[in-house]
């Protein structure tokens, strides 16, 4: 399968001097599920928020769909937003709308500024929303304040939101670090069932190992901003992760 | 990919923002506010058909009348001794009014007044009526009751600055840790030396702020109770605006908002030296 | 603990800092009370006997002024209907107006969100601080002067020193959202406006209903005074009294305005529990 990401040389300073990602290259494929493992402080979440540009790198090329997303201009790189759906670690839910209408923010990259201020979103998203919605299991939960649902909730108006932009790839940002254990392999589940569906490749950061290596077809290990493992799950084993956690104990 | 999961067998549910009831209440909602300022407007005799371009005829009125302003007239002597006098007023009626009003914040906090069912109400309605009559409305009673001069307005500012500083400070009691009044109280303190040891070293930062804020707010007030024959820089307002002399006016408004300006700038330097030093 | 040679000699220097230090914070306290209280001298001094002339106020005299205001004058009631609902009714157009023009101050004045950075922001504060730091009543004569006698004037007053309060503490709020939304909205592709709006309103909204709120319940207070200075509602009847030397009608209008505030307070807390 072609690739749909590549990055190439990815670097990412931090004003005060220090270095979060030194020279990052990998590529997604479209029927990837790629999982980045490494200990917190590795650079997981920055390499997640670089391919959206939600931070800014210094240097390197990210090559969306062959495009180098660093060289687009604003309204440019808020087209190519709607093209990459993210899930994150704390939902990132607007609390006080409701359900569907967090679904439906998905859609403001698509709507007009005078559309956004009413709310008027067009039949066809407000149908798509409903389907999503269906397809999470909470269409009880339609018209509920986000903020009454519990977490594992959440999260699946979360990924209802991310999939209702019509995405050609999603970020993932550890998604069930705030979710408990049972809830977490539901999502997880969830996430990995509807990559399928839709057929979206995914990136994936991810803190708990046994889930990357369970849900995922390939891992990439990350430590200290440089990449040190990129293959199958199933060829990682004790010695690989000795070396991406370094002195951390498992 | 618009072609989001096939549908279920059951029919999806239609769904609309707001349903029957609520898009009435909404549309009801947004009619009757529209109605109610119509009606304001009519009530208060605002001709809205002169609204627009209001701006550019203020700007007019102000610039041909009030421009430019007699800087003579706050160049008097008499006029820098009524600056001074602000300042005189507002200093006592500050110290004087916090000075009753740190007993009055101790009864009227819920968590540590000594007796909620008699000190707590009563301390409560004292600040509140304070603090619900505005302070020109105290100035009009007092002059009319003490005469002419800084007395009424002094007076009138302390009971202002009762109202004003009683619920804050109150409310900076209300906000204290619990810990230290158990500790010293289980050392069988009374509740004045619990107020003295437990309360009072926590509360005493922000009180600090409190008072240099409510000051500041004072001066403000003390720069027009002049206007009633209160002393102060705002007896010179009077009179100008009385014999309709429109520079002097700009002149003297001008100066009132430059030494606020300078006021609260000084006591902004001064509450973050005090922190500082406190904390 | 063994407390050797070297350790003592560091504890002593220890001990000798914390003296003096507190030598100094004790010298600095009691100059600060120094002042206090020579300020307090002689600003008394000046209040009470260089300005007050005691042979003219007794206690008899202040008795028998205060006397004057207890014959309250109940036959004016009646006429002080429509001046109390205007004092209301411009509390609330006031506070109106304030809340739309603090809205785009508190969007120049909150540092994380202000369009033109640092230039745009101290811009923003600058408006803050200049609506806040002039008094009502300055801001009640500015606006009469400039369009004339009547309630549009007290209107404008309250108006613009409702600004200062609302979109101060709103914009303390933005400072302090939580990012999370906002990434999210950003990751969507909305625009800046649709963040602003998505994003960020909804997480104040809480906070800026509740000054609202609150502004108002002060607005009332101050628009019982608009009136002095020619701006319409009870002030103008408490000023008619007053010129008229009819200390009962004063009690009277004095009653009315207690009612008044009275009434907003209940209504502000009210609504304050309706909204939270």
């Amino acid at each position: 399968m072609s690739a749909i990401l590549e990055v190439r040389d990815l670097r990412v300073r931090y004003s005060a001097g220090k270095e979060v990602l030194k020279g990052i290259n990998f590529t997604v494929r479209s029927d990837d599920f790629l999982a980045i493992i490494g200990p917190s402080g590795s650079g997981k979440s920055t390499l997640i928020r670089c391919v959206n540009r939600l931070v800014e790198p210094n240097a390197g090329e990210i090559l969306f769909e062959g495009r180098d997303l660093l060289r687009l201009g604003e309204s440019e790189m808020r087209a190519a937003r709607r093209n990459i759906g993210m899930i994150f670690q704390e939902f990132n839910l607007i609390e006080r709308l409701s359900v569907i209408d967090n679904v439906l923010t998905g859609r403001l990259g698509y709507t007009g500024t005078w559309r956004s201020l009413f709310r008027a979103y067009t039949r066809d998203d407000i149908r798509n929303a409903i389907r999503l919605l269906d397809r999470v299991g909470l269409i009880e939960h339609l018209d509920k304040r986000a903020d009454q649902l519990s977490g594992g909730q959440r999260q699946r108006v979360g990924i209802a939101r991310a999939l209702i932009q019509d995405p050609k790839m999603l970020l993932v940002d550890e998604p069930t670090s705030s979710l408990d254990p049972k809830i977490a392999r539901e999502v997880m589940g969830l996430i990995r069932e509807i990559a399928r569906e839709f057929g979206v490749p995914v990136l994936c950061n991810i803190h708990d190992v046994n889930l990357a290596l369970e849900y995922c077809t390939r891992v990439i290990g990350l430590q200290d901003g440089i990449k040190r493992f990129d293959g199958a799950p199933a060829e990682i084993d004790k010695r690989v992760l000795a070396d991406i956690y370094a002195m951390e104990t498992l | 990919m618009s072609t989001i999961a096939p549908a279920a067998v059951k029919p999806l549910p239609e769904w609309r923002r707001f349903r029957f009831p609520q898009s009435l209440y909404k549309y009801g909602a947004v009619l009757g506010a529209a109605g109610f300022i119509w009606w304001s407007l009519d009530f208060l005799r605002i001709d809205v058909e002169r609204l627009p371009g209001i701006l550019g005829r203020m700007f007019d009125v102000l610039s041909e009348r009030y421009w430019p302003p007699q800087v003579s007239r706050v160049m008097e002597s008499g006029y820098i001794e009524a600056v001074v006098d602000t300042f005189q007023m507002s200093y006592v009626a500050t110290v004087v009014g916090i000075l009753i009003a740190i007993p009055l914040a101790w009864f009227g906090s819920f968590n540590m007044t000594p007796s909620r069912r008699y000190l707590y109400p009563v301390a409560r309605m004292i600040v509140m009526s304070c603090r619900s009559v505005h302070e020109m409305i105290w100035t009009i009673l007092l002059v009319a009751i003490v005469g002419f001069g800084m007395l009424p307005g002094t007076l009138a500012m302390t009971m202002f600055c009762i109202g004003f500083s009683g619920k804050l400070l109150a409310e900076a009691i209300e906000a204290i840790r619990n810990g230290p009044v158990e500790a010293i109280r289980a050392s069988g303190a009374n509740e004045l030396q619990v107020f003295v040891f437990a309360v009072l070293p926590q509360v005493r930062v922000a009180w600090t702020g409190i008072a240099i804020y409510t000051w500041d707010v004072v001066f403000r007030a003390a720069t027009v109770v002049g206007f009633f024959g209160a002393g102060g820089m705002g007896h010179y307002l009077r009179e100008s605006v009385q014999r309709v002399e429109s520079q002097e006016v700009a002149a003297i408004v001008l100066s009132i908002i430059l030494i606020v300006f300078a006021a609260e700038l000084v006591s902004a330097w001064i509450r973050a030296r005090i922190s500082r030093a406190i904390a | 603990m063994r407390a050797g040679a070297a350790d003592l000699t560091a504890y002593d220097l220890h001990a000798d800092q914390i003296s003096a230090w507190r030598n100094r914070s004790r010298r600095m306290r009691y100059g600060t009370y120094f002042m206090v209280a020579a300020l307090i001298a002689w600003s008394v001094e000046a209040i009470v006997i260089g300005d007050t002339d005691w042979d003219r106020i007794s206690w008899a005299s202040m008795f028998k002024s205060a006397r004057q205001f207890m014959d309250v004058d109940f036959s004016i009631l009646g006429s002080l209907l429509t001046p109390a609902i205007e004092t209301a009714l411009m509390a609330t157009l006031g506070t109106l107006l304030g809340l739309v023009l603090a809205v785009p101050v508190a969007w120049l004045g909150a540092a994380n969100i202000s369009p033109l950075g640092k230039s745009s922001y101290a811009f923003g504060r600058a408006l803050m601080t200049m609506s806040r730091s002039v008094h009502e009543l300055v801001w009640a004569l500015i606006f009469v002067a400039a369009v004339g006698l009547g309630a549009l004037a007290g209107v404008l007053a309250m108006g613009i020193r409702s600004i200062g309060f609302i979109s101060k503490t709103v914009a303390e709020a933005i400072e302090d959202v939580n990012p999370g939304p906002v990434e999210a909205m950003r990751a969507v592709g909305a625009n800046r406006f649709q963040v602003l709006l998505f994003g960020i309103l909804p997480q104040v909204i809480p906070v800026f209903i509740g000054n609202v709120i609150f502004e108002w319940d002060v607005n009332i207070r101050r628009s019982t005074i608009m009136g002095l200075v020619g701006a319409g509602g009870l002030g103008l009847a408490l000023h008619r009294q007053m010129s008229a030397y009819n200390y009962g009608g004063v009690a009277t209008v004095l009653l009315v305005i207690l009612l008044l505030i009275i009434a907003g307070e209940i209504a502000s807390y009210l609504a304050r529990r309706a909204v939270i």
